[in-house]
């Protein structure tokens, strides 16, 4: 008995100082955050007052803040849409054993090992009407296309969902081909003996052994999609107009350029419940899915 | 015991290993040119500057001189370039109260948000004294720099115009020698529209189209607060007409800052645009001159009228080396001091005094005192929650710009914009 007391609070002063700082740099956060957002903070005018929930109730009233909500639900439907549908090709055609498969495994992955906020940089460029490399290429088969992507609503917004998505598919089909090499050949030679082609062969034991891979890579880019901010934060600014500014990217403007912390915590809360409550249906849906 | 031993060895490694990383510095603040700390610096007064200069080429030879005639060690910490990022950097800085940097370049933007907010040093007792003041530009130290309180809280560090630039070669393909008045600017913005090239070149960004818009309503007569100001409405009509009616400015400039559109000016896709400065990026790209791209006097719609801005040396309230950094302020407000700017940045100095010396000169000399002796010198329209401000106008514009609201539309909710904000 002794020796097991003294093994756990050897144990605990151990694990302290992680827990501390756990404590220190994530739950205080979050409670200050939360109590930041029941006041009125206007850093540059020197006002702070208690406000109770007004500052949730202007959120759902504001016109750039529904503005934000509506692009970021389109964001993460079109990213996520893309990132499956293309990762499971890529991963695919990863897959097949050709001459010279490893080197492009690792080619593929060179989007994602560089920053967001570099590649958003020069995205920027790249949809330049002028100079950039998109229209450039575009113009090689149709000379008289000529559109700035930026510019217009529609074309920013899906920009802005084709930058993310080329960073992040390969890793997206990386992680889904550890998934397809899981499968054991037998059972593909066995559905070749029963008659299966290679649509039903992909239906009937690809698409479903990889569910579960999927889903939980769906969970995690969803998540990490809701929070993204780098992206438009360096290529469109929000822009144009209001039109591509992602909740995160709100929270940010709030929070450093206006400096309004009350009102920009009170944003950070509301995302932050979402990405709880999403989390929770996500992992209890995980729990569903086993083959 | 000997497992006990184990354990204790291994968490007292990883507290070590990850306190060691918490007390890592980032910052390039101990970066000096000068050598660092060694002994030949002991004693000397030591402050960190942040700056936005440490990319320009003859930021050594600046930061030199300025350390030998202040008497003060500057260890320097890089602003970054983009503006979004550098605004909230310095805000967030100044309002948390931290120390580790003691002076501050701010922009016309910033030093309107934070004049009032208790974060700067009121600097009229110790270095902005009656004579140096009165070598500086009044209106603008009175709009910009001075507090509701009446403290004088930056010292300007060259003075800047946005000044219309043009390119030479276009102006004499289009068959004329000068922009007097609006009729020849839109002559001329006609005249130089062709072949896939425009005549007038933005930046109209939703933050940076500001500068343009305001221009505009100065030339108009108009006032940026009062969108019932038929000048006004008048400058933003004029800047509709020209992407959409005339079409001598492309719609496309909407997501351009100004490194795209100095980019394109500088390739021959505009014949002319606002910008501030002397300069330095057309001579850089060897486009600089009176026969390539230089700066005019401003054509006479109304009025004739500029806008003149700065960056300003600001002393953080929460320095921990108040005295070193007064003696630096002291340093960058003296001759010494604008003419270091003047010889390595390319910045016009805000002083009177030094502005006319024999070392100040060149045709930019020229041009600035023709637009100081006929123009209305304006500082820009700020109000306090500035970049809030500023966004929201230029989200409206693009708006209607793009067709999206009328101009009635632009008004009212700009006017609604100005009340909220004001």
């Amino acid at each position: 008995m002794y020796a097991s007391k003294k093994y756990w609070m050897i144990a605990w002063i151990l694990v302290l100082p992680a827990l501390l700082i756990r404590i220190f740099t994530t739950i205080y956060p979050i409670i200050e955050t939360f109590h930041i957002s029941l006041f009125e903070v206007k850093l540059l005018q020197g006002i702070r007052k208690f406000v109770g929930l007004d500052n949730y109730l202007q959120l759902f009233h504001d016109s750039k803040m529904i503005t934000s909500i509506r692009f970021t639900a389109i964001f993460v439907v079109g990213s996520m849409i893309g990132h499956i549908v293309l990762g499971i090709i890529l991963a695919l055609i990863l897959n097949m054993k050709f001459r010279g498969q490893k080197a492009l495994r690792t080619i593929v992955l060179l989007p994602w090992a560089m920053p967001m906020v570099v590649i958003a940089m020069a995205s920027k460029w790249a949809f330049n009407n002028e100079y950039g490399l998109i229209n450039d290429f575009i113009r090689r088969f149709a000379p008289s296309f000529n559109l700035d992507w930026l510019i217009y609503t529609n074309t920013a917004r899906s920009a802005v969902i084709a930058v993310d998505l080329w960073k992040d598919l390969p890793f997206f089909a990386i992680l889904v081909l550890a998934g397809l090499q899981f499968i054991s050949s037998d059972m593909y030679e066995a559905a070749k003996i029963d008659g299966a082609g290679s649509i039903r062969s992909f239906f009937s034991i690809t698409l479903p052994l990889i569910s579960r891979n999927i889903l939980m890579l769906s969970i995690f880019f969803t998540m990490w999609r809701i929070t993204s901010f780098d992206v438009v934060y360096a290529m469109t600014s929000g822009g144009p107009g209001e039109s591509t500014a992602l909740i995160a990217y709100r929270v940010t403007t709030e929070a450093f350029t206006n400096l309004n912390t009350g009102y920009a915590a009170s944003i950070a809360v509301v995302l932050f419940l979402v990405m709880a409550v999403l989390s929770g249906l996500s992992m209890s849906a995980a729990k569903r899915v086993d083959y | 015991m000997k497992r006990f031993w184990s354990l204790f060895l291994t968490g007292s490694l990883t507290i070590a290993v990850a306190l060691s990383g918490c007390s890592g510095n980032g910052s390039r603040a101990n970066e000096t040119t000068s050598g660092t700390k060694d002994a030949g610096n002991a004693g000397k007064d030591e402050i960190t500057l942040y700056t936005i200069q440490s990319t320009n080429p003859k930021f050594q030879d600046w930061l030199k001189e300025a350390e030998e005639k202040s008497g003060v060690k500057i260890n320097w910490v890089a602003a970054p370039t983009d503006s979004d990022t550098r605004q909230q950097k310095v805000s967030t800085i100044l309002s948390s109260g931290d120390n580790t940097v003691d002076i501050l370049e701010i922009n016309d933007e910033m030093a309107t948000s934070f004049k009032n907010a208790g974060w700067l040093e009121p600097l009229q007792d110790t270095v902005l004294t009656d004579d140096v003041l009165n070598q500086l530009p009044q209106g603008y130290m009175k709009d910009m720099l001075t507090s509701s309180k009446g403290d004088l809280i930056g010292v300007p560090s060259y003075t800047g115009y946005l000044g219309l630039w043009v390119d030479q070669k276009k102006l004499e393909a289009a068959g004329m020698t000068s922009i007097n008045n609006e009729e020849d600017f839109v002559k001329f913005l006609k005249a130089t529209t062709k072949d896939g090239q425009y005549g007038y070149g933005g930046s109209w960004e939703k933050t940076y189209v500001f500068n343009e818009i305001a221009t505009f309503v100065n030339l108009f007569g108009g006032d940026y607060f009062d969108w019932s100001n038929e000048g006004s409405r008048k400058a933003v009509k004029f800047m509709y007409d020209m992407a959409n009616t005339w079409k001598v400015t492309p719609v496309d400039q909407i997501a351009d800052k100004y490194e795209q559109m100095n980019q394109k000016f500088i390739d021959g896709k505009y014949a002319s645009v606002f910008m501030w400065g002397t300069g330095t990026d057309y001579k850089q790209a060897n486009r600089y001159g009176e026969d390539q791209i230089h700066m005019i006097n401003m054509p006479e719609f109304a009025k004739r009228s500029i806008f003149t801005d700065s960056w300003s040396y600001v002393l953080n309230s929460a320095s921990k080396n108040k005295d070193a950094a007064i003696k630096f302020l002291k340093y960058a407000a003296s001759e010494d001091g604008e003419l270091n700017g003047w010889k390595n940045f390319d910045r016009y100095p805000a002083r009177a005094d030094v502005a006319a010396k024999e070392e100040v000169a060149g045709d930019i000399k020229t041009i600035y005192n023709e637009i100081q002796s006929t123009n209305e010198v304006h500082g820009r329209p700020m109000l306090p929650q500035t970049m809030e401000f500023i966004s929201e106008m230029g989200t409206l514009f693009q708006n209607y710009i793009q067709d999206k609201i009328t101009l009635d539309d632009f008004c009212k909710k700009a006017q609604e914009a100005v009340e909220r904000y004001k």
